[in-house]
């Protein structure tokens, strides 16, 4: 069933139509991916669907509720967690108290009672930076401070996780380990939405795939099709011709 | 509440302030042709001067960021400047007429263009407290570099322009000064339109305001147009105040220095970056101040209401303002973080520090000691800002106001045996009132909110005090602690209360931050939108941190009013807006984020007095002023503040402190990495340059390359 509904999404800023009339499905327990050319309007769409940027036009509905109007605050107790394409991870907190932040909100609103210090740890060690969990997050490379973020937000306990070009700063073994990490947390029942560059890493984790282009869905299906789809060729290389 | 209907309830409840207060005051001359001429001719001089005043600010805010709390300060060094060449008895005796274009257009300017140079261009970054306190330091170095060549006991004054003389309209005579300056206004208003609009300069500036980077890749020299606007805005400020010099006091802390609230306010009508919008702001302002002056009798409790009016007016446009975008993470100058000291090393340093006041208190003079408490006692009140400022980087200039409001408290609910309890109570009661300004206030951003705050303090100080529930005409007596029959009259167990409050709240700041609240503010400093996506409550957080804040600063309030013993209700009273900005830049020089920069904002104001008062030397008058402004220049190379740099700097020489030299190693890698986006552009390429991006690369030294730049 349909955990994350974007209904004819359209965001304008002045003149520019930055996301227009986006719709598409995040279901749980697999990987929905969401690729398209840069300014296509990914992150747009993410920033709506978190809260931080109100659309023009269309709902957003989590497990059928609309959550359109509601704050970003809210949206995250309800289940809806995302990491940042530009790192807005803590940078003067330790790796570790970044996690522990969302796990302290999270104390507030879940009624299930649970030692921090502990869970910490072990999100840290899930996504493979326990070694780092003492240091200052702004004195890590920007890939491990990735991860950070990832463990950040499974630290709200989400039903849906936006991932924004997660494996960008990682080197070849790590985005390995992320699509690991990606089968394994699919498989408890997350829903994942995927924006991302690296096609073996999409073509690989996702069960679906979207594309964006001009703020618009130009097609989606699954990996394969996707792959053999024309205007998609299109939108990425200009034209369908290749260069002589 | 829905934007629409709240503006409208701003708009209803100004009008129904302007009606309710023009009624309370009418003084009843009669309204017609001739006095509202005379309304006129007061106002539009006025206006042309706040308008000249606050383009400077808006050009030189849009081209290179800096919010100038200077404006006013520059404006009134100039304004001495020029009494220097004009005045026939101890000046020089020039002719105005050779002397104003000098001083306007070319020592201003030159001043404007070295201050860019040599201060502001390193501002560029920084985080916005860093930014504003440096500009705060420049005031206060003006005010007091002012008062060091220009004896203050004498007074000074300019005569107006063409001797006074004017002409009549009517029966209303306008004097050629005033005719001239609203001339000068409209010109100035007709050439920057022309520049901005019509000039390959002006088109850069703009583009400078758009996107810093893209124009310096289109090719604009960021750095000369930043020397141009400081430059620009140096001269309109000098203008201003030698314009406004003959119709105030010259006093260097004064109406000059202070002419920056009414700029801002006129300034923030359009929003910062239109200059007409700023005109009509400037216009409106002035007629206010013309009505209340030509129509409105304020007497008693309501007397400062005129001068309060650009206060009132900041705060009511700062309401009419737009919800603020939550911020994502700026990419700041590496900051140097502080150490976030344990409990145990709190407790250990803060019983030192009593042991220490202890043995020294046993030496000092009746008057020492009272000086040592008064730096405690501002080390208290710099202590409430460390959460907010430092952790919640929400920047507040009004510590002194809740402090005030605090004291105030304290005085009236103490008794004749002043109870713990009313502390507690002066504490408790503050930290509402901060809520209240901080729930309009958290609509806005940073510098908004930090305007919004000395709005605030500029209104406690000209009209709370004055209001007879709280001091009134004369002045409160306060009375000395009692807790448990024992009394703290005398100077020494005073001091030692202090200090031992200072110590147990210190503490308790420390283990505030290694709270999950504690964390929380951080989190929030860093990036308000990740902390809303883990489910944190902006708004909730950022109430509670206000008044958490103000709270401390009334709890501190209640000691300084003990420390005070009478409780004033002048701009003298201890409280006063300048006196609260010259804390948190003590502060900020300290150390925003930890205990020991507090401590060390009492102990430098306290040093800075000791040194005024023992030293009889004419260097040293105006050293209270003097010191904290060219401290504030340290800020620039010590964003986290003085105590932390010497802090880390004896920490890597201690043996046991690996830990402190790795991280100071790690610190000084990630700050070699070169800003790229100036690489090559306002920054040569150079070999260590190409080194570098070898080692981006992976190409090993090796490889031979050519040893020439070619081209």
């Amino acid at each position: 069933m349909e955990l994350l509904d974007i209904h004819e999404i359209s965001v304008q800023f002045g003149g520019l139509l930055a996301v227009d009339g986006a719709t598409l499905t995040v279901e749980a327990g697999c990987v929905t991916g969401l690729i398209g050319p840069n300014g296509a309007g990914k992150t747009t769409l993410f920033n709506v669907i978190t809260g931080l940027q109100a659309p023009t036009r269309g709902r957003v509905l989590l497990d059928g509720r609309d959550i359109t109007r509601r704050r970003p605050y809210r949206r995250a107790r309800l289940g809806i967690a995302r990491t940042f394409q530009r790192l807005e991870a803590f940078g003067s907190l330790t790796a570790r108290e970044n996690v522990l932040v969302a796990l302290e909100m999270r104390r507030r609103w879940a009624k299930s009672s649970y030692d921090s210090n502990a869970l910490a740890e072990g999100l840290l060690e899930q996504v493979g930076i326990a070694s780092v969990a003492h240091k200052r997050v702004e004195s890590l490379p920007t890939g491990t401070a990735r991860l950070v973020e990832v463990a950040r937000a499974l630290a709200t306990d989400p039903k849906v996780l936006l991932l924004d070009e997660p494996s960008s700063g990682l080197d070849e073994a790590e985005t390995d380990a992320l699509g690991v990490l990606l089968h394994k947390l699919v498989g408890g029942g997350l829903g994942v939405l995927l924006v991302e560059h690296d096609m073996p890493l999409v073509m690989d984790t996702c069960a679906i795939i979207h594309v964006l282009d001009f703020g618009r869905v130009i097609a989606h299906g699954t990996p394969h099709e996707i792959q053999a789809d024309p205007s998609v060729q299109r939108a990425y290389l200009g034209t369908t011709k290749t260069a002589s | 509440m829905n934007r629409r209907w709240s503006n409208l309830f701003v708009w209803a409840g100004t009008i129904a302030f302007v009606v309710a207060v023009s009624w309370q005051a009418w003084a009843g001359n009669p309204v017609d042709g001739t006095s509202l001429l005379n309304l006129l001719v007061f106002s539009l001089p006025l206006a042309g001067i706040y308008a000249m005043s606050a383009s400077g600010l808006v050009v030189v805010y849009t081209t290179t960021g800096v919010f100038n709390f200077a404006q006013g300060a520059i404006g009134m060094f100039f304004a001495y400047v020029y009494w220097q060449f004009v005045d026939q008895t101890t000046g020089w005796g020039w002719s105005p007429w050779l002397a104003l274009p000098l001083v306007v257009l070319v020592f201003a300017p030159l001043a404007g263009i070295a201050l860019d140079r040599v201060i502001m261009r390193q501002l560029q970054g920084q985080s916005l407290v860093v930014q504003l306190m440096v500009t705060v330091g420049i005031m206060f170095a003006l005010i007091g570099l002012a008062g060091l060549i220009w004896d203050q006991q004498e007074a000074h004054s300019l005569p107006p322009l063409f001797n006074g003389e004017g002409f009549n309209i009517g029966d209303v005579v306008l004097t050629w000064h005033r005719f001239a300056t609203i001339l000068t206004a409209v010109a100035l208003a007709i050439g920057l339109r022309i520049l901005l609009f019509r000039t390959r300069l002006g088109i850069a500036m703009r583009a400078v305001v758009d996107n810093r980077g893209l124009a310096a890749l289109s090719g604009a020299r960021a750095s000369l147009l930043s020397g141009f606007a400081w430059g620009l805005g140096c001269s309109v400020a000098a203008l201003a105040g030698i314009l406004l010099a003959p119709e105030v006091d010259m006093a260097a802390g004064g109406a000059l220095t202070l002419l920056i609230i009414t700029s801002f306010a006129a300034a923030v009508v359009g929003r910062l970056r239109s200059l007409p919008l700023t005109y009509v702001g400037a216009l409106i302002l002035a007629i206010s101040i013309g009505w209340s002056n030509n129509f409105l009798l304020f007497a008693g409790r309501w007397t400062n209401v005129s001068p309060a009016i650009p206060a009132i007016m900041l705060f009511i446009v700062l309401l009419l303002l737009p919800r603020a975008e939550l911020r994502f993470a700026r990419t700041h100058v590496m900051r140097k973080i502080e150490r976030v000291s344990t409990v145990r090393d709190t407790v250990i340093g803060m019983a030192a520090l009593f042991v220490a006041m202890w043995l020294l208190s046993r030496t000092l003079s009746d008057a020492n000691l009272s000086r040592f408490a008064l730096g405690i006692c501002t080390a208290l009140v710099a202590l409430s800002l460390v959460p907010l400022i430092g952790w919640a980087g929400q920047v507040s200039l009004a510590p002194l106001a809740f402090a005030g409001i605090g004291a105030t408290a304290y005085a009236r609910l103490g008794g004749d045996h002043g109870s713990i309890w009313a502390v507690l109570l002066a504490a408790l009661i503050c930290m509402p009132v901060g809520a209240l300004l901080a729930f309009p206030a958290m609509r806005l951003q940073g510098l908004y909110l930090a305007l919004a705050t000395m709005a605030f303090a500029s209104f406690v100080e000209l009209v709370f005090f004055a209001q007879p529930f709280a001091v009134g005409a004369g002045s409160r007596l306060v009375s000395h602690l009692h807790i448990a029959g024992f009394d703290f009259e005398d100077r020494r167990t005073f001091l030692l209360l202090v200090t031992a409050v200072f110590g147990v709240a210190s503490v308790g700041v420390v283990a505030l931050r290694r709270s999950a609240f504690g964390r929380r503010l951080i989190a929030l400093r860093d990036s308000e939108a990740a902390s809303a996506t883990v489910g944190v409550n902006i708004l909730e957080t950022k109430l509670a941190v206000f008044a958490l804040s103000a709270g401390m600063s009334g709890f501190a309030g209640a000691f300084l009013a003990m420390h005070y013993h009478t409780l004033g209700s002048g701009s003298n009273n201890g409280f006063a807006m300048l006196q609260g900005l010259a804390i948190v830049l003590a502060l900020v020089i300290g150390g925003v984020a930890c205990v020991s920069g507090a401590l060390f904002a009492g102990v430098f104001g306290l040093a800075t007095v000791l040194i005024q008062e023992n030293w009889h030397l004419d260097l040293w008058k105006t050293i209270v002023f003097l010191a904290p402004g060219l401290a504030a220049l340290g800020i620039i190379r010590n964003p986290a503040g003085a105590v932390v740099e010497i802090g880390e700097g004896f920490a890597v020489l201690l043996p046991w402190r690996r830990d402190a030299r790795r991280e100071a190693a790690e610190l000084k890698a990630a700050n070699a990495e070169p800003e790229v986006g100036e690489l090559g552009l306002t920054r040569e390429f150079e070999e260590a340059d190409v080194l570098l991006v070898d080692r981006g690369l992976g190409i090993s030294n090796d490889v031979p390359r050519a040893t020439t730049r070619t081209g």
